[in-house]
């Protein structure tokens, strides 16, 4: 406790009052995607992965012999679009949070300490950056997947783990700018160890430039799941994935607009969203923001 | 050699960096920030160090609080050896040296609470904890004519006299002995300095503590130090007690520098010889032999270029680097 005893923010009230619509619009957007891909298995009209070949792309609206609505209508296989959509937004949303979060750890962690520590620290590291940028991330992840497998957490891990050098590239940047101010050299005389000032004092102070990376790999990493699983790298089909749709869609955008439609707008409204919540987030986390 | 009532000894220290070499080989000269320097501060007592930017007045005090390593010498904070000193070492002899920084907005972590900054050096070496510790920090902010409230709030929402208020508060937390105050008011407007001047002295008559005050503010430096030494390109070149420096400067440059004070009255400011110096201040990778100021000194004769004067004790009590004066 101690010294955290004395950070105790102000009542949350205060901070409630001030929140733009905008943020409540987008709030409420991200917490409708949430609920609903959470409550898939009990919401979704249809089987996601049954297939009904006499009712292969079917458009939005189209009413079965036996009754069930197509609500959004059919793919290339007759499966329920909308139930499609439902349990791929759980796909989506998992391998995009996880993957992130692994690249956010590795890569602001490496970077951090390549600026603290310096020396043959920093340039193996920064070098080893310049190495991951150089190399085309696809091929990146192909290459892993092929000596790994196909698979969900295997996909996380190869999505973590070739994306962590642009975070490692901010924080590093940002780290350096930060540890020559006087503050740091204070903490240090005040005989806080290099945990304690990387963590407190230096991380919140570059948090800010790391979450804009944070909301725009966000998006990005559906859209690489997307093509991994179309080129058969990642999730396996049967199983529905926004990306997977829209690769299978693709070939079909001509004669059925809505396979491709309809999870593209939902991604553009989740990638948007938080886009939006970061920029947000950012200036709530910054005290020289908050009201005075 | 060793004082007993020393806080600070600072014994012919030299803190060289080495530049990097060029691509084809070759290795520059090191840089000497600093290059031979002794001074003794006692308890209780104030050594305002003077010169102008550049001559290493910084890197002197970076390397009394253990920021940045001597080359060589020695640095003793009552009688523990910061030079060389392990980690360790420096962590427990930090308790005794705390630093003073000359910009207030940077000096104070814009993520932390002001009660969390001042709490900080207490928190990590276990001082106090829970209640005493707020205790503690409300007694601190007190000292330095804050408000307990203020504890909860963040440095943006303070003026720039109140958060060097609140770095004197952060640097006094662990009772140290000996402050090392770079250029502290030298970032505050002049309406403001004398409050935190006065404060700086108060402080010192109550707690005991002593002061190396860097600043390139004659004026400044005639307000609060007991001491004055003049540093040029990593030497010292006169060292005096106030009054006698101050009535008597011996040096050329200590009198170049004093010259160019502006006197208040402008009939004495009209009758005053100034002495203007020509030419920059030399590279410190590449100081003249002999007395480094020849190249500038308006007294300058063969024997300057040659032989390097050494600190030498006048009659009135002050030392001075100089042939000629």
């Amino acid at each position: 406790m101690s010294a955290r005893a004395m950070t105790a923010r102000r009542p949350v009230r205060r901070h409630v009052r001030r929140v733009a619509v905008s943020i409540v619009i987008v709030g409420l957007i991200l917490a409708l995607i949430l609920g609903l891909a959470l409550l898939a298995p009990w919401i979704a009209p249809a089987d996601p992965t049954r297939q009904v070949l006499m009712m292969r792309l079917k458009p939005p609206g189209t009413l079965a012999a036996n009754g069930q609505l197509y609500l959004l209508g059919t793919d290339d296989l007759g499966r329920d679009l909308l139930s499609r959509i439902l349990f791929g937004a759980q796909v989506s949303l998992a391998v995009a949070t996880l993957s992130v979060l692994v690249s956010t750890l590795v890569g602001v962690a490496l970077g951090m300490i390549a600026a603290w520590l310096r020396g043959w620290v920093e340039v193996a590291i920064m070098r080893l950056v310049d190495i991951m940028l150089s190399i085309p991330a696809v091929l990146l992840a192909v290459l892993t997947v092929a000596v790994l497998g196909p698979g969900f957490f295997k996909l996380i891990l190869v999505l973590g783990l070739t994306r962590w050098p642009r975070y490692t590239r901010v924080a590093y940047g940002q780290t350096l700018q930060v540890a020559n101010l006087p503050y740091i050299k204070a903490s240090e005389l005040a005989g806080a160890g290099s945990a304690r000032i990387l963590l407190r004092h230096v991380l919140p102070n570059i948090a800010g430039p790391l979450l804009i990376i944070v909301t725009a790999e966000f998006g990005l990493m559906i859209l690489f799941e997307a093509g991994l699983s179309f080129l058969g790298l990642g999730i396996q089909p049967p199983a529905p994935s926004w990306g997977s749709i829209m690769s299978v869609g693709r070939q079909y955008v001509e004669r059925a607009w809505w396979i491709v439609a309809f999870p593209g707008g939902c991604l553009f409204l989740l990638v948007f969203s938080v886009n939006v919540m970061g920029d947000w987030l950012r200036d709530r986390l910054d005290p020289r923001f908050r009201a005075r | 050699m060793t004082d007993l009532d020393a806080v600070l000894e600072v014994r012919d220290v030299a803190v060289h960096f080495a530049a990097r070499g060029g691509l084809f080989g070759g290795t520059p000269a090191p840089v000497k920030a600093v290059d031979g320097i002794d001074l003794t501060i006692g308890a209780g007592e104030t050594l305002g160090l003077v010169g102008e930017s550049g001559c290493g007045k910084s890197t002197l005090s970076n390397a009394i609080v253990g920021l940045v390593p001597p080359t060589s010498g020695s640095i003793r904070v009552r009688g523990h050896e910061v030079a060389g000193a392990s980690r360790a070492a420096l962590h427990a002899l930090r308790r005794n040296v705390q630093m003073i920084f000359q910009d207030p907005v940077l000096s104070l972590d814009p993520r932390s609470t002001v009660g969390a900054a001042i709490a900080e050096p207490l928190a990590v070496r276990g001082v106090a904890r829970g209640r005493v510790l707020k205790d503690k920090v409300d007694a601190l902010l007190a000292q330095v004519g804050l408000e307990a409230e203020h504890a909860g709030r963040y440095p943006h929402q303070f003026s720039g006299g109140q958060r060097q208020r609140i770095v004197i508060a952060r640097a006094l937390a662990l009772e140290p002995a000996l402050v090392v105050c770079d250029e502290p008011v030298s970032a505050l407007d002049v309406s403001v300095r004398a409050q935190i001047l006065n404060l700086l002295v108060d402080l010192q008559r109550r707690m005991g503590v002593s002061y190396l005050f860097v600043s390139h503010d004659l004026a400044v430096v005639r307000h609060i130090a007991d001491r004055v030494a003049v540093m040029y390109l990593g030497r010292i070149v006169e060292q005096a007690p106030r009054d006698v420096f101050f009535a008597a400067t011996k040096h050329p440059y200590a009198r170049a520098l004093m010259s160019a004070v502006p006197e208040a009255d402008p009939v004495a400011q009209r009758a005053k010889r100034r002495t203007i110096l020509s030419g920059e201040l030399p590279s410190p990778s590449n100081a003249p032999p002999g007395c480094a100021f020849h190249t500038r000194c308006p007294l300058a004769t063969d024997v300057c270029s040659r032989e390097r004067p050494r600190l030498t004790p006048r009659p009135d009590g002050a030392l001075v680097a100089c042939h000629h004066a």
